[in-house]
């Protein structure tokens, strides 16, 4: 059975796993539920697998081995609704539309009806009023990674699929963003899943923290955040907040020395 | 880079403007010198004289240029329509890909003197051989760009498309359509010349109308202004319709393609593969042949079968004779056509080269270099002819310089178009000319030295056979002109299979040696 379009989506990973046609084994099994509205952050090195992790589940990438059922039906059942949007690690704008043509275009291959009032507010919220008419070319890098998120929200997914989409913007609207894009998913229950590389970032927007050892990545902390919504930048002080942070930091350098001695692993 | 970065300076542009105007300048001053002191020598008219010819003549030449332009604008049509069905066919069937371009390749290195007489009876008189023949100038250059520009988009745009559940004719419409436009007006750009040419050597080949028949006759009486004029006024027109493509290109589409012609794709690396795929093409080429004779029902005495063909060269008679004819033509053609391609490449590389360290002539040189590249060097032959003699000189001479323009063009842009952050790396060591030179620029100019080298190919096969058959008498296009006439279809034909077999294989195999290099000096562009 399709799922509704208007219920979020639930992801249910169970022994995902992924090693590539050349034999790199990118994700050992993974068993995980990340229940519907929610945020998840996904935390590792570099090159341990979470674009993979990610792209499995926007159902470009085929598993393995396991199985991935969202809202109940495999990924593809989801795509075929365009009830997903994925902000790719590279921004992908198309270099010969403007910022509000990229918008537009998902609001296309989605086959939605044209929403100019929109495409306005979110190209407001992610702080590039005046440059909706400019080239991707023209822009910075920060500038486009964040066309890129207002891209991915337009369509009001149901599952929204963030990869890295701060890593090259700069620290304050970084901050500003954390604080805003929440409250444009939250009220919808979208089901969010984030890559950051920025732990603050982590616990910052997300529920939950899932924290990877290098490739084959396994996961090697599940953290719940439950520190009180809306969270304001001044949180970042808070004790609780440096407690959760500094458990990331741990769960992150334990996978490292882990990888480091494979044999410890056995 | 070089380009977004020049226009935004306009005080550059402008001057660039004026540097090109004074170096077109300097070359017409130079010419009415040299045709006013060489008057009588009935070997260079002077551009007045020109002028003064194409005014009294106005209305012959306007004709002559309406039936010319009419022809070569249909083949341009056709030949560029087969080029993105083609380039379509490839891309919805990616096996055939390989089959496809092989068997293209195959077409292109037809040598157009010999096809233009063939043509000729399988279509009667008419428009019909020019039109095919322009077509077939232009089909080529427009499929390997497109082939290209259809997979150029990185993989994440496809991403795009699909995580919102659409697939390839979204693909298509959304990304592949607008991604190779850049690189389909690259090759219609060049096309557009191309199909002038292909229509003028269809009227070199017996047409009734045209600025090729006037060309042909103007040379036999050897009037030499009508002869400059007439050469003039086609280079002029292939010029303008060279820029035109090219301005519209820009209005329409946002960056010029980072590689204008990739080298050719060999699917099997491996050896094994190659051998397959080029029986393939071979069998497909032969299939397609006797199909087309079959099915129109075309009479044997002129349109041969391949088993003809076979027969005149292995097992009749005098296939002996015949083997050896063509063997004399082919050595009398390669010791023409060899010496004329490597000069052509090394005078156009050196020349980049040596602009480059000499930026102030550059300014002066390029623009014209560029507009000459634009002319159809072979609808000139008959000035070669007059100005160096029906001898070997004039001959090599020729296709040098058809060489010469393209190579020299591309390599000029392939050293400009080092990438600004790796300029920015040796800016920050305060590196010099000549190192820069050497690490940076000259590894970033091979691909585009490779791909002239290798489209060069078939152009100096045109070129030598143009020039044997207007004027020296020897190698292969005698040989084509002679059988034409005398109704050897055998040999004819002949000639046709054995010029465009041995033509494919140069192109492979200076492909072959492109691969290779760009592997250790450029591997992104061999990345497909
Ligand atoms: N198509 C592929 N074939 C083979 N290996 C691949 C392929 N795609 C990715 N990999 C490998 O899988 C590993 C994980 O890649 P992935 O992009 O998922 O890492 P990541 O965790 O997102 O890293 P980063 O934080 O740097 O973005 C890498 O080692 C990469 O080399
Ligand atoms: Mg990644």
């Amino acid at each position: 059975m399709a799922p509704d379009p208007h219920i979020p989506a639930e992801v249910v990973c169970e022994d995902l796993a992924k090693t590539f046609a050349d034999g790199t084994e990118v994700l050992r099994p993974l068993s995980v539920t990340l229940p519907s509205g929610g945020t998840t952050a996904l935390v590792g090195p570099s090159g341990c697998g979470k674009s993979t992790l990610l792209r499995m589940i926007a159902g470009l990438e085929p598993p393995s081995a396991g199985s991935l059922r969202i809202g109940g039906a495999p990924p593809r059942a989801l795509l075929k609704q365009a009830g997903l949007s994925m902000a790719f690690q590279d921004p992908s704008l198309l270099p010969w539309r403007s910022v509000r043509g990229n918008i537009e275009l998902a609001l296309k291959l989605a086959r939605r009806p044209a929403a100019p009032q929109a495409v306005d507010d979110l190209i407001r919220l992610v702080g590039l009023d005046g440059f909706a008419g400019a080239r991707p070319a023209t822009l910075s890098g920060g500038m486009r990674q964040r066309a890129a998120i207002a891209r991915a929200m337009v369509t009001e997914p149901r599952l929204l699929l963030l990869d890295e989409p701060f890593g090259a913007v700069d620290e304050l609207t970084r901050r500003q963003l954390a604080e805003d894009l929440p409250r444009t998913w939250e009220p919808r229950q979208t089901t969010t899943l984030l890559v950051t590389h920025s732990i603050t970032e982590a616990v910052m927007l997300s529920d939950r923290i899932l924290v990877f050892s290098p490739r084959p990545a396994t996961l090697v902390a599940d953290i719940a955040v439950d520190l009180p919504r809306p969270r304001r930048a001044a949180l970042t002080t808070d004790p609780a907040f440096l407690g959760l942070a500094e458990q990331v930091a741990a769960a992150l350098a334990e996978g490292v020395a882990g990888a480091n001695r494979p044999w410890a692993a056995q | 880079m070089t380009a977004a970065a020049t226009a935004h300076r306009p005080g550059r542009h402008t001057a660039r403007r004026w540097q090109a105007a004074a170096g077109l300048l300097l070359l017409l001053l130079g010419w009415e010198y040299a045709g006013r002191a060489l008057s009588g020598a009935f070997i260079l008219a002077a551009p007045s004289e020109v002028l003064a010819w194409t005014w009294q003549n106005a209305g012959l030449m306007g004709r002559a240029m309406g039936e010319t332009l009419g022809n070569a604008v249909l083949g341009f049509v056709y030949g560029n329509a087969a080029a993105v069905l083609l380039a379509s066919v490839a891309l919805l069937w990616p096996r055939t890909e390989a089959l496809i371009g092989g068997l293209a390749l195959l077409v292109f290195c037809l040598p157009l003197v010999a096809t233009g007489p063939i043509l000729r009876v399988l279509m009667g008189p008419g428009d019909g051989p020019q039109i095919a023949l322009a077509a077939l100038a232009v089909y080529y250059t427009t499929l390997v760009p497109l082939l290209v520009g259809l997979r150029a988009a990185p993989s994440s745009w496809f991403d795009l498309v699909r995580s919102y559940g659409r697939g390839r004719g979204a693909e298509l419409v959304h990304v592949r359509a607008m991604a190779a436009l850049p690189y389909l007006f690259a090759g219609l750009q060049i096309a557009a010349p191309a199909a002038i040419l292909g229509a003028m050597v269809g009227e070199f080949t017996g047409a009734e109308r045209g600025l090729g028949v006037l060309t042909i006759r103007a040379m036999r009486a050897l009037d030499v202004p009508a002869t400059w004029a007439l050469a003039s006024v086609s280079a002029a027109v292939a010029i303008l319709a060279y820029a035109g493509v090219g301005w519209l290109g820009r209005r329409l589409s946002t960056a010029p393609p980072p590689v204008l012609l990739a080298p050719p794709a060999v699917a099997g690396r491996r050896g094994g593969g190659a051998l397959v795929q080029g029986l393939g093409v071979a069998v497909l080429a032969l299939l397609l042949w006797w199909g087309a004779m079959e099915a129109f029902g075309l009479n044997r005495f002129f349109a041969k079968r391949p088993g003809d063909v076979w027969a005149a060269l292995v097992t009749a008679p005098d296939a002996a004779v015949t083997r050896a004819t063509l063997a004399v033509a082919l050595r009398e053609t390669a010791a023409y056509v060899l010496p004329g391609y490597l000069a052509g490449l090394a005078m156009g590389l050196g020349l980049a080269v040596a602009l480059v360290l000499l930026p102030a002539l550059a300014a002066v040189a390029m623009p014209v270099a560029v507009a000459l590249r634009s002319v159809p060097i072979v609808t000139t032959a008959p000035l070669f002819v007059m100005l160096l003699g029906r001898g070997a000189v004039g001959t090599v001479v020729l296709v040098a310089v058809m060489v010469f323009f393209p190579t020299f063009v591309a390599c000029a842009q392939g050293l400009s178009r080092a990438p600004g952050q790796a300029n920015d790396l040796f800016d920050s060591y305060a590196a010099g000319r000549l190192s820069r030179l050497i690490h940076l620029r000259l590894p970033a100019m091979l691909p585009a030295f490779f791909a002239a080298a290798r489209m060069s190919v078939p152009a100096a096969v045109l070129a030598v056979t143009v020039v044997e058959w207007l004027a020296t008498g020897r190698g292969m296009g005698s040989l084509m002109a002679m059988s034409a006439s005398l109704s050897d279809y055998d040999m004819l034909w002949s000639t046709v299979v054995v010029v465009s077999v041995l033509s494919a294989a140069c192109y492979l195999a200076v492909g072959g040696v492109e691969r290779r290099v760009l592997a250790v000096y450029a591997p992104e562009q061999g990345a497909r």
